[in-house]
């Protein structure tokens, strides 16, 4: 830990958050000679540190307690975000397929839902960038969306069991399926600020913490990239306030170490995901004119389905999400989409899902997890309808700070039910083609997504469309939580090309001003 | 856990398969063993019980009650709980004062239909207990060895990633 009187002073710009959201924007704002620092409430967690364990890596998840309603109460924790220097990329399975051009007109499309202010020409060198950047390990032609100007930098990661009889199910029926992009290295690669990146050793643990740095979070990547150019993460720091002079944000106070402390900057962008963020807004009661900080909280429908199989396929073998078909990006009679995934899992993580899933107990308990190593799963990620019945709110309940913990509700409406009952009768059906026994669904939603939506209207929204509050000229916001729809794809690498594109656009602000 | 099996899962840890950080993690939980702090010794005696017949094990073995009690008292949480249910240790020990009095000293089956009935008055509760004592069992070294998961052996890499391409540990590796 620095001592206090290290911190930096004279800060252009303050970023609370160093994950997808807020790690790129760092790097590129540094590399532009600004004076940058970021609050990070996690330590470091350096690869060589990670243990192949999930029980021994539950510090790289968000500990602390939320409360969650609604009829389908989301689990957070383990599940959904991240804790520590590289945010929730520390724990994410580097899944970075690209939103299509139609995920970002919904309403449009289906008159419902939400537009983005924005167009898929606007993210398209940004993901161009990211991918090459990052290392994406992808195929040579990747059968959805627009074709890609610039091919993905390295060739796909093997594939696994679950992958290969995903593969041939959907080959029976016609789907047709590619391997993942992944942002783990199938080649070794020389990262800016960090050096060598190994390539992925098929260890399976993604989603407890790469030990080699061949998964692109961003402390081996952007956050490396950020501190060679002179960037400084203060870490176990918690934002607890906003503090504000005539109008304007002029810093944060964060506790570290049981002690309140303040950094001052000229510009603060909070980037600390779509449950902190709101948190942190509410409590301070800030740039919420609009009555929109803490609405319209989404997470992607994620129905899982499992099956063992004869074959021994030892499911931590691989990079767990290797397999990919976006056929069912556009389905009749549904709003949105979704994609299908093949999945490995880690043990523990695949016993407790069981446990919660099936609510199986006994003997049959044992029996069922001591056929892990023949575990084959089939993920489905899909459109989350923004509603008004999904949001998060402060609690009367305190945490160890003394500040209210979040109380999430979530329901899944009409659309998001149907979606779940499209995709599971088609996972359990590619199941039943390999000949997989003892299938079981898990009832599931993933990500935290909305609660401080951008938009063009400051009647409706929180953020303008590049990130900057309507309410706070100096206050801007990159993270998930902006997010007016879902998307039908994971939210990682579409959230660091909003970065980018935030970065691009404060810095042409301070130009002009 | 006979000696046989101990010592075939001390030559896998402390083989240069298995790196550093992993292997402390590992031998340490093979050993664990708590001492009641959180429930009173009445509570921990049904829990323990309780956990006998929800997950299967010896507790000579593997200290699964010990491990939630413990959690319990240091405080660490999950991450999130359901807001209709009350803290975690509240929640336990409601469950736990809604089973039959002596539960620990009935016969299997009247225990069974006791721990059912409390499945259903108590739905978030005995959820998330089920949860920490099937993490916990999943996560012990012993269970992994009988289990011949061997996914723990991470100081190399995993050449081969696709069916029944077993690679020379996961071979040798479990009961026979």
């Amino acid at each position: 830990m620095v001592p206090a009187d290290l911190l930096p002073t004279d800060l252009d710009v303050l970023v609370i958050g160093t994950g997808a959201g807020g790690a790129p924007l760092l790097a590129r704002l540094a590399q532009a000679g600004l004076r940058v620092a970021a609050l990070e409430a996690g330590v470091r967690h350096p690869p060589g540190g990670i243990a192949t364990d999930e029980i021994a890596q539950a510090g790289i998840f968000w500990m602390d307690e939320r409360l969650s309603a609604g009829q389908n109460p989301v689990s957070f924790g383990r599940n959904n975000s991240g804790r520590g220097v590289g945010g929730s990329t520390l724990h994410y399975t580097a899944y970075t397929p690209r939103a299509q051009a139609d995920d970002l007109k919904l309403r449009t499309e289906f008159g419902v839902g939400q537009d983005w202010p924005l167009e898929f020409a606007d993210l398209e060198p940004y993901y161009d960038e990211l991918e090459f950047f990052l290392g994406v390990s992808g195929p040579a032609e990747y059968p959805w969306g627009p074709p890609r100007r610039r091919a993905y930098r390295h060739p796909p990661l093997p594939l696994n069991g679950a992958a290969r009889l995903m593969a041939r199910a959907c080959a029976e029926i016609g789907l047709r399926t590619s391997p993942a992009a992944n942002a783990a290295l199938s080649r070794p690669q020389d990262q800016p600020g960090y050096g060598i990146r190994h390539a992925c050793t098929n260890r399976g643990f993604c989603q407890a913490g790469c030990s080699v740095g061949a998964k692109a979070s961003m402390d081996v990547t952007f956050l490396a990239l950020a501190e060679a150019h002179g960037a400084r993460i203060v870490d176990g720091a918690q934002a607890t306030a906003l503090t504000m002079k005539d109008g304007r944000v002029t810093g944060a106070e964060f506790m570290r170490g049981g002690e309140v402390e303040h950094l001052g900057a000229k510009t603060v962008i909070l980037a600390a995901g779509a449950v902190e963020t709101p948190r942190l807004l509410l409590m301070n009661g800030l740039a919420n004119s609009s009555g929109q900080v803490g609405r319209n909280f989404m997470a992607h429908v994620g129905v899982q389905v499992w099956g063992q199989v004869e074959d021994d396929l030892r499911p931590y073998r691989g990079i767990p999400g290797g397999l990919i078909s976006e056929d069912t990006h556009r389905v009749p009679g549904l709003i949105g989409g979704y994609l299908l995934q093949s999945l490995g899992v880690m043990p523990v993580t695949y016993a407790v899902q069981y446990a919660r899933g099936t609510h199986q107990w006994g003997p049959e308990l044992v029996r069922h997890l001591s056929g892990y190593r023949h575990v084959a799963g089939i993920n489905m990620l899909g459109e989350c309808l923004p509603s008004e019945h999904n949001y998060l709110e402060l609690s009367d309940e305190l945490d160890g700070r003394g500040l209210p913990k979040p109380r999430v509700h979530f329901s899944f409406g009409e659309n998001e039910r149907k979606m779940a009952d499209h995709a599971e009768a088609l996972m359990r059906d590619l199941w039943d083609r390999i000949g997989a026994r003892d299938v079981w669904a898990l009832p599931r939603a993933a990500h935290t997504l909305g609660t401080a939506r951008m938009g063009a209207d400051p009647e409706t929204s929180v953020v303008n469309p590049s990130g900057r509050t309507h309410d706070i000229e100096n206050l801007w916001i990159c993270d998930n939580s902006t997010y007016p729809s879902s998307l039908s794809v994971n939210p990682a690498l579409t959230q660091m090309a909003l970065s980018l594109r935030t970065a691009d656009a404060l810095l042409k602000e301070l130009k002009r001003v | 856990m006979t000696p046989g099996e101990r010592n075939a899962i001390l030559a896998l840890l402390n083989s240069a398969s298995v790196t550093e950080p992993t292997r402390r993690a590992l031998v340490e939980r093979l050993d664990a063993r708590y001492e009641r702090q959180f429930f009173d010794e009445a509570e921990f005696a049904v829990l323990r019980a309780v956990a006998i017949r929800l997950v299967p094990h010896d507790p000579d073995e593997m200290d699964l009650t010990g491990t939630v009690d413990h959690r319990l008292h240091s405080g660490v949480g999950d991450g999130w709980r359901y807001d209709a249910a009350p803290p975690d240790g509240e929640a336990y020990q409601a469950l736990l004062s809604a089973l039959p009095a002596g539960f620990e000293t009935l016969e299997s089956v009247a225990q069974d239909a006791a721990i059912h009935a409390v499945g259903i008055s108590h739905p978030h509760a005995f959820e998330d207990l089920l949860a920490e004592l099937t993490e916990a069992f999943m996560a012990h070294p012993l269970t992994q060895y009988r289990f011949g998961y061997v996914g723990f052996a991470d100081a190399l890499n995993w050449l081969y990633a696709g069916p029944n391409e077993l690679e020379a540990q996961e071979e040798a590796y479990g009961p026979r």
